[in-house]
């Protein structure tokens, strides 16, 4: 009976400390990043959502130019409303193995290439048309943006692969200023990967060193 | 003088009264037979699918991948995974009937918790994460002493007779679950907190027109009015955050609780979440007291409610397992469903044939696309309309939060008129400029500001004072020279009308 009592002490102890980790962690932003058992205990439910809305399109093209829906032809599962399991894949993690999965369980001729397509629209859109013309009482006037996001093999690895279109935004945003352009074309990034002048203490060795075997200038 | 003893308070008798009070497992009975049945039911929509989402031959995406550790756990043949996935089903049935529960839960929480973390994309959610802490916590728990087939069998088999005296063990369990439920939303509050444009408004607005979750059309009409998502996130935010400091008081946990529960149905009604509101929900049982308990069945007794019908199920069960031969232990029979549960489930998915490879026709093809339809989508380098720019551009008189509070296309002398345009986000630095024009199309006022990469929204405040004449006009937005949108507004009474200004002191 003690022993049970101890061991609930312990499970409650350990089981609180964790629930409190998670919460200052996420407070401080410490200690999350790469930590799977962190979304265990951190309650990050409403970390943002963005103005426009996308769809992912995979296009499969053959040898004689004709191109293909890689889409589940026994389909798609909706994991949470009408939208297919796919595109809740926000990190393109699961698109190669999606390309490699449909193409391996269906008959088609030999694909080249995937192209992986974003497609883009802003969420007012998405409005029924009652609330359309009562929120916006102008005509809904629809685009979709398509944007090529990457070009993958039949097997799903990624041949080519572009920065996503909001990230493009955001850089062609940035980018939209001259003065900053210049800025990057003046500076030179230098990386040197060929010695280490702190770890060797370079110093003391080029002057060690420079009599027999040191570095020859010319 | 009389001299009253005095008790001491100690940190520890009360942190001990606190978790080990004994009491009747009431609350935590009630989570038992609530959140399994609530978490299965998306587990259940997803047994067709269980070779495509969790087998070898489908394509499962771990948790651990997104966060770059790799595969750690093993994924099996669809042939395994289905029978795995029809042993959780069972043992979770199990447990909502409370029928050998502590195996019960043992084994269908790690499987759910299994299943969860192999579809990171379309299954595991923080509505998963919620139940697979709380079936944990059931696994330990006591909760299969009261309303459970094992109560039944077991009074059954000591041949005690029924007691209005139920079995008393320590409440901890029911704490934990509470007190998951303080770190959950205040948790949540952080987040909110550290949100950009979460407080006016956009975020929940952008949400809310989203289509990734079930249908919400309250929640498309709520997006349209701005003050209210604000006024909603404040009041969310206050309530997350004070939730923990008024869970436990004597009249602060109906309000919290209270709150709680319409919160969920608003996320309901206006997210277009299903399971979430309903998981949290039934996690609210675990709140109930012993007190709590006797008090509703005193009140449920006043009116006559037959609740001994409540109780039919789990004794019939308790009557169907009592006819095994004698020799063979219950927890033989659990196994023995278990085991016929995974033959059925892997039987069952043989028969689905969900890619369809042993059909007569043979594999299904693929759908082709026209080829002016594919190169439209693959060389689509349409730059961003001008006005895709643009959310929304309306005009009004009042601001709260610095969002226009209302929609008006009427004036009077000495109204102000606050247009404001909402801008969608990623968008470069814009020069917008607001424009009216009178009924002959000629500009009367034109007016422009930058509106820099981080800004949401503008506003352009006019007051016409005696200026204009009365009459009908359009408030003109323009981007980049390029006419927008346009809201027309009419300007009527008399300018005489106007107070006279005050004489200006100077010195």
């Amino acid at each position: 009976m003690r022993l049970k009592r101890w061991a609930s002490v312990l499970f409650v102890t350990c089981y609180l400390l964790s629930l409190s980790w998670g919460v200052a962690a996420h407070a401080l932003k410490v200690g999350i990043a790469g930590n799977t058992l962190s979304y265990f205990v951190v309650w990050d439910m409403f970390c943002g959502w963005q103005a426009y809305d996308n769809r992912t399109h995979l296009v499969g093209e053959d040898a004689q130019g004709n191109y293909y829906e890689i889409r589940e032809p026994w389909g798609a599962f909706k994991p949470f409303g009408n939208v297919d399991r796919m595109n809740y894949d926000a990190t393109n993690h699961l698109v190669p193995r999606h390309i490699e999965h449909v193409l391996s369980h269906t008959s088609h001729p030999e694909i080249n290439r995937v192209y992986v397509v974003q497609e883009i629209w802003p969420k007012q859109f998405n409005v029924p048309a009652h609330l359309w013309n009562y929120n916006f009482r102008e005509p809904m006037e629809k685009v979709s943006y398509f944007h090529l996001r990457a070009i993958c093999s039949e097997n799903g690895s990624t041949i080519e692969s572009y920065p996503d279109w909001y990230n493009k935004q955001t850089l062609m945003a940035v980018a939209d200023n001259p003065r900053l352009q210049q800025a990057a074309r003046e500076a030179t990034p230098y990386y040197n990967t060929f010695f280490n002048p702190a770890a060797n203490n370079i110093q003391n060795r080029f002057q060690a060193t420079s009599d027999s075997d040191g570095l020859n200038t010319n | 003088m009389n001299s009253k003893p005095t008790q001491r308070f100690s940190p520890f008798g009360a942190i001990r009264e606190f978790f080990f009070a004994e009491q009747a497992p009431y609350g935590i009975a009630l989570v038992r037979m609530f959140l399994p049945a609530v978490a299965l039911a998306p587990m259940i929509r997803r047994f067709g699918r269980v070779r495509e989402l969790f087998s070898t031959d489908g394509t499962p995406q771990q948790l651990f991948e997104l966060f770059g550790q790799g595969h750690p756990l093993p994924v099996l043949p669809p042939s395994f995974a289905v029978a795995l996935y029809g042993i959780m089903i069972f043992a979770l049935i199990c447990g909502i009937f409370g029928f050998r529960t502590r195996l019960a839960f043992l084994v269908g929480a790690p499987l759910y918790a299994y299943f969860n973390l192999l579809d990171a994309v379309g299954t595991n959610t923080k509505y998963s994460v919620i139940a697979a802490h709380v079936l944990l916590i059931l696994a330990v728990s006591e909760c299969h002493l009261v309303w459970s087939v094992d109560a039944v069998l077991a009074r059954w088999k000591n041949g005690r007779p029924a007691t209005a005296i139920p079995p008393r063990v320590p409440v901890w369990p029911a704490r934990l679950i509470q007190m998951l439920f303080c770190f959950v939303y205040f948790g949540a509050a952080i987040t909110k907190i550290q949100t950009q444009a979460f407080f006016s408004g956009e975020q929940l607005r952008y949400w809310m027109f989203s289509d990734w979750n079930y249908e919400n059309p309250v929640g498309e009409f709520m997006a349209t009015s701005t003050p209210l998502l604000l006024i909603s996130g404040y009041i969310t935010v206050v309530w997350e955050i004070s939730f923990p400091f008024l869970a436990w008081r004597p009249v602060g946990r109906f309000f919290a609780l209270g709150v709680g529960v319409l919160f969920h149905v608003m996320t309901w009604i206006s997210l277009g979440l299903w399971i979430f509101p309903l998981i949290c929900t039934s996690c609210y049982l675990a709140f109930l007291m012993e007190r709590d308990i006797v008090a509703i069945r005193r009140f449920v007794h006043r009116l006559r409610v037959p609740t001994s019908l409540l109780g039919m199920p789990r004794f019939a069960i308790a009557r169907a397992i009592e006819m095994r031969p004698t020799a063979m232990p219950a927890v033989m029979v659990w196994l023995v469903l278990a085991t016929l549960a995974a033959i059925g489930a892997a039987e069952a998915d043989y028969r689905i044939d969900l890619y369809g490879m042993r059909s007569a026709d043979g594999m299904m093809p693929l759908k082709t696309i026209p080829r002016d339809v594919a190169i439209a989508m693959i060389n689509n380098a349409r730059p961003l309309r001008e006005k895709d720019k643009f959310f929304s551009f309306d005009i009004g008189s009042r601001l709260i939060g610095g969002q226009l509070a209302n929609r008006l296309s009427e004036y009077g002398y000495g109204d102000a008129i606050v247009a404001q345009c909402n801008i969608n986000p990623p968008h470069e630095d814009l020069w917008v400029e607001c424009a009216i024009e009178d009924s002959d199309k000629r500009i009367i006022d034109s007016s422009g500001q930058f509106v820099t990469r981080d800004a949401l929204w503008a506003n352009f405040t006019y007051r016409p004072g005696s200026m204009l004449a009365h009459g009908d006009y359009w408030m003109i937005l323009k981007s980049s020279g390029k006419e927008i949108s346009r809201r027309p507004f009419k300007l009527s009474g008399d300018p005489a009308s106007l107070p006279s200004m005050a004489p200006m002191l100077t010195n």
